[in-house]
């Protein structure tokens, strides 16, 4: 469970959150969904404590981060963007790393590395060194780097940037299996499809604030537009920055 | 510390797959004691053995025992314009009447003053121009019934104090120099590519968001660059060992040997060292947002350890500089290479100062570490 507490955030002149509040449960899909420049990734980057609110703050399964971050960053995965690949490691050795990093044992880690990667049928280019990868490949390392120590929550900043649709599904089926398993999951987006399709739950951001809470279908109604998209551009009262 | 040992593993990893990073060390390490050889050989023939000189004589045959006396000392006539030197002498036509009459017989040394390349062999042949007119002049004193040595008020007698080893210190002491600079070439491009390499593949901030503190962050990679570094030293030291007795030193009368009690003593005190280095390295490339920024930057900095270790090297140093970090070690490694005793005051405090510096960088790449500013560069 991920929530944050009202917020507020200025970087240089922008006041990029202003009394943010949203709780993401378990074994839910929550979207973030805002146009470009809403404070998506300030705000998901306040949650792993890399930023300090200036007011407010965000706990993870109760854990105030900016008073624990070291606890309250093992019960979470990060899926970035950009990935972070190491070019001149392989997945199996990325993935490995970050494991132990989150704290798993030496044998753990390994057990835990060959799991994810083969749930991602990631065999093949497990052993190859990450340089020269595709984007799909790089996006599934990313992901294998995200879940293999099984955190409770897990976040993913604009996900399907560059995806092509076979990656996209893969990416989709594990975030479905990983809300299966009750797992949080939270991502950011500006994509509209990628959110009707996959979210129980829309966080609608905009301006550092959410100006709508609610399942796709509660979003329409709320709005008496028949599409997401027409209700999302509603609620935030501009089509702006917006991909459909 | 089991996070700082991962960390460790995946730098070390990731550097030995770095051609860039390995190969920056290894040129360092394995060129540099080579070219030094190679410079010290050619100094050596020109130090020692001075080669027959060949000059013009005019008049050769109105002076047979000047030129005799000359040739016994390696200077002769040579018509042969690609040996010959432009120094002409020219004896004088009344030159047998003058020495015969026992007035001063004219001998004209004629030569470009100006041109560097002959100065020393104008000065050899004054020289013996001089100790040749002395043994004639003492003859003729003798002949006269008079004691040679009334003429000579001054008797002076050079004892030279050096000692084989500590002549050849002053050049070993640059032998220590490109060794201590090994250490900071050896871990740089590792230090640019583990910090500025890391903001620029954006896996900083990935780093940064899991359970792992910055000091955790900062050690594991400041150990990473340190043990870069003291591989940057072992390995020089190897490769010197065995260049270093290739130079015929025995010319100069002196040996260097580097000794393994010598190689063990260069490698502690590098330790501290490398530590320095690869702080300094970080700190200064965490502020640099890409590769070329932190090499750019990096080339300035460095300069402050070449100057001060340069500055021992040369001699032109105040005592202050014997208890500074670098200088002061540079300094004692070469008491030590003189055949005199280890100052080990200087050396532990010169050292710990070394520790403390890096051990302040650390912590202000800690603190700096957590700041927004310096992670997303904003």
């Amino acid at each position: 469970m991920i929530k944050v507490n009202g917020l507020y955030k200025k970087i240089g002149q922008v006041q990029a959150l202003s009394n943010l509040s949203f709780e993401a449960r378990d074994g839910e899909i929550t979207g973030l969904l805002g146009p470009n420049g809403a404070g998506k990734t300030t705000c998901l980057r306040t949650v792993f404590g890399l930023l300090k609110p200036d007011e407010g703050f965000a706990e993870i399964d109760g854990i105030n981060v900016a008073d624990n971050p070291i606890a309250a960053k093992q019960a979470l995965g990060l899926f970035p963007d950009p990935f972070g690949l190491y070019e001149r490691l392989t997945p199996r050795e990325y993935v490995r790393f970050f494991a132990e990093l989150s704290g798993m044992e030496g044998a753990a880690a390994k057990d835990a590395t060959a799991r994810v990667l083969s749930q991602l049928k990631m065999e093949e280019i497990a052993d190859r060194r990450c340089k020269g990868f595709s984007q799909g490949q790089r996006m599934k390392t990313a992901l294998a780097q995200a879940i293999v120590h099984q955190p409770r929550n897990i976040i993913l900043d604009e996900p399907t940037r560059g995806l092509d649709v076979m990656s996209t599904r893969v990416l989709r089926d594990m975030l479905k299996d990983l809300r299966a398993q009750g797992h949080c999951v939270l991502f950011s987006s500006h994509v509209m499809q990628e959110v009707a399709a996959l979210c129980d739950r829309v966080i609608v951001m905009a301006r550092g604030q959410v100006v709508a809470v609610g399942s796709p279908a509660e979003l329409c109604a709320q709005t008496g537009h028949e599409s997401l998209e027409e209700a999302f551009i509603q609620l935030i009262g501009t089509d702006e920055g917006i991909a459909a | 510390m089991k996070r700082i040992m991962t960390m460790f593993r995946k730098e070390l990893l990731d550097a030995a797959r770095d051609k860039r990073s390995v190969m920056a060390g290894l040129y360092y390490a394995i060129g540099t004691p080579l070219i030094m050889c190679g410079l010290f050989m050619v100094l050596i023939n020109q130090l020692s053995s001075p080669d027959d000189l060949f000059i013009k004589i005019d008049n050769a045959d109105k002076a047979k025992d000047l030129v005799h006396y000359l040739e016994s000392k390696g200077v002769s006539h040579s018509d042969d314009a690609t040996k010959v030197k432009d120094i002409r002498l020219v004896i004088g036509d009344e030159y047998p009447a003058q020495m015969a009459k026992g007035e001063a017989a004219l001998v004209t040394l004629v030569a470009d003053n100006s041109d560097d390349k002959l100065q020393k062999s104008i000065r050899r042949l004054e020289a013996l121009l001089q100790q040749y007119s002395a043994e004639m002049g003492s003859l003729r004193l003798i002949a006269r019934g008079v004691d040679p040595r009334v003429v000579q008020p001054l008797k002076v007698e050079v004892e030279d104090q050096a000692t084989a080893d500590s002549k050849g210190g002053m050049i070993l002491g640059l032998a220590i120099f490109t060794m201590i600079y090994s250490v900071f070439i050896s871990g740089m491009n590792l230090a640019i590519d583990t910090s500025a390499g890391e903001r620029e593949r954006n896996s900083l901030a990935l780093l940064l968001s899991h359970p792992l503190s910055t000091r955790e962050l900062v050690w594991s990679k400041i150990l990473a660059v340190t043990s870069f570094a003291l591989l940057g030293v072992i390995l020089i030291l190897i490769v010197s060992k065995f260049a270093y007795a290739l130079v015929p030193w025995q010319q100069l009368g002196f040996a260097i040997n580097l000794s393994p009690s010598f190689m063990l003593l260069m490698f502690l005190v590098a330790v501290p060292i490398a530590l320095l280095a690869a702080s300094l390295q970080l700190s200064v490339s965490f502020m640099a947002k890409t590769f070329k920024e932190a090499q750019s930057y990096l080339t300035i900095v460095l300069f402050v350890p070449l100057m001060l270790v340069m500055a021992s090297t040369y001699q032109v140093a105040p005592d202050v500089l014997s208890w500074l970090p670098l200088s002061g070690q540079q300094q004692a490694l070469m008491e030590v290479v003189k055949g005199k005793e280890l100052p080990l005051a200087q050396l532990l405090v010169t050292s710990a100062a070394t520790l403390a510096i890096a051990l302040v960088l650390a912590l202000v790449m800690e603190r700096s570490l957590k700041s927004e500013k310096v992670v997303f560069g904003l």
